[in-house]
């Protein structure tokens, strides 16, 4: 295998984050597919949101278990995790469904896409579908751009900016007859959309004044039963944005 | 050019249509207001317009079977094509906006980018990037070596596996002579600089 996970936990046992949990009950499953059920499903991450939470709000929303693998910060930078050079790009997350190992946080989010029907319901409603999510993928690199490298020297510009950046996504979701950011249902894209927005509103609490539409939008993701019982989880208020810096 | 090396080596046809820079600039291009994150490139398949470089191709990996042979294999050409990505915005941040200052910097960390590309091609016994057969992730690789060797033309000398990759894409009939074609060899990666 590429990753030795017992090495992982024996690393980690000095630290107060728990090694492997499954979330709150409310996440259960419960009358899922037999796929679903028989999913084995592990993030391995470091200890912030990042990359992952709308992962986890893919799988919390769908009903989904999975655990945690907590990947050290201080470990990861002094080069003591086997798994920065056996990821196929140095990175993480890394994402396991039973023997199947996947990384790059978006082609997690395509693969439980398209095993859990968040993909559109044709080849066309795919690509628009991948189009929007590409558009929230680039905000989300300004985003983080400027949240962990430019925070003191590029607020005031990024704030300015960031109505023109937002109001693609107003129009999209405004001229959608499901409410949905793209297409007739719920689709990948709309999770990774969700948290972006939650990100920018800890930001910058004003920012969706202008857009009635992505605040009805928000109002209406978080208000999905299981998604609510993860939002109001310990294991989602725990996981910081930032390793450090109180937002 | 990723989608036009595609659908040239899939044997299909397209029109061209040219947005001048100078205009987009100025803010005379209409598409400008009405495309979807304000960006080009656009796509359309008929009545169906896309954005996004990366849905295009994706878009037409499915239509042309280079989306792999099940979800897994799917899954792992969205990773390598994202990492292919990831090499490309680092590329084209360097190159268009840091030319001068950036080079030294960019080059020296150049085979540790390379490097994955070089174990994921070496490990694959078909060859291609990822998967048993071509696929949309190829003609996105092909294209980033192609412009990192017009920039470096050495830095594949570490890379053999990369070396014979780029020479056996380029030698497949229909894109080998879309490469050749006045089309393609008069459409510059710079809009000035010669490079």
């Amino acid at each position: 295998t590429l990753f030795r996970s017992d090495r992982l936990i024996q690393r980690a046992a000095g630290h107060s984050h728990p090694q492997f949990h499954t979330p709150h009950s409310a996440a259960r499953t419960s009358g899922t597919s037999q796929d679903t059920m028989a999913a084995q499903y592990t993030i391995t991450y470091f200890p912030v949101r990042g990359r992952t939470e709308y992962i986890r709000y893919l799988l919390a929303d769908q009903g989904c278990e999975w655990k945690e693998e907590v990947v050290p910060l201080n470990e990861w930078h002094e080069g003591k995790c086997e798994l920065r050079k056996t990821a196929v790009f140095g990175q993480v997350p890394r994402f396991t469904d039973g023997d199947f190992i996947l990384f790059q946080s978006n082609a997690i989010l395509r693969y439980l896409g398209r095993k859990h029907d968040l993909y559109g319901k044709n080849d066309k409603e795919a690509a628009l579908i991948d189009m929007v999510n590409d558009g929230v993928e680039d905000l989300r690199m300004k985003y983080l751009r400027f949240f962990f490298h430019e925070w003191e020297t590029g607020k005031e510009k990024y704030l300015e900016e960031l109505p023109n950046q937002l109001r693609p996504f107003e129009r999209l979701v405004s001229q959608n007859p499901s409410g949905f950011l793209m297409g007739s249902n719920i689709s990948f894209a709309d999770y990774s959309l969700l948290d972006l927005l939650q990100n920018h509103l800890i930001v910058a609490p004003d920012c969706l004044k202008d857009f009635p539409h992505l605040q009805a939008y928000k109002d209406k993701m978080e208000a999905r039963p299981k998604l609510k019982a993860y939002l109001e989880s310990e294991a989602h208020k725990n996981r910081p944005i930032h390793p450090t810096r109180k937002v | 050019r990723r989608s036009s090396d595609l659908l040239a080596d899939q044997g299909c046809e397209w029109k061209e249509e040219v947005v001048p820079l100078n205009e987009w600039h100025e803010g005379k291009c209409e598409l400008r207001k009405t495309a979807v994150f304000g960006q080009v490139p656009r796509f359309t398949d008929g009545d169906f317009i896309l954005f996004q470089s990366n849905a295009i191709l994706r878009y037409l990996g499915r239509k042309h079977d280079l989306y792999g042979k099940n979800d897994k294999e799917a899954a792992l050409i969205d990773m390598v094509n994202d990492g292919v990505e990831d090499l490309r915005m680092k590329y084209l941040r360097f190159f268009f906006h840091e030319w001068e200052t950036g080079k030294e910097k960019y080059l020296e960390e150049l085979p540790n980018q390379l490097r994955p590309f070089e174990r994921l091609v070496s490990q694959n016994p078909s060859g291609f990037l990822m998967g048993s057969n071509i696929s949309f992730a190829d003609y996105s690789l092909l294209d980033l070596l192609q412009n990192h060797l017009i920039v470096a033309p050495d830095c594949l000398k570490d890379f053999p596996h990369l070396q014979a990759y780029k020479d056996k894409m380029e030698a497949r009939p229909k894109l080998k002579a879309y490469l050749e074609s006045e089309a393609h060899k008069n459409r510059p990666i710079h809009p000035t600089r010669k490079v």
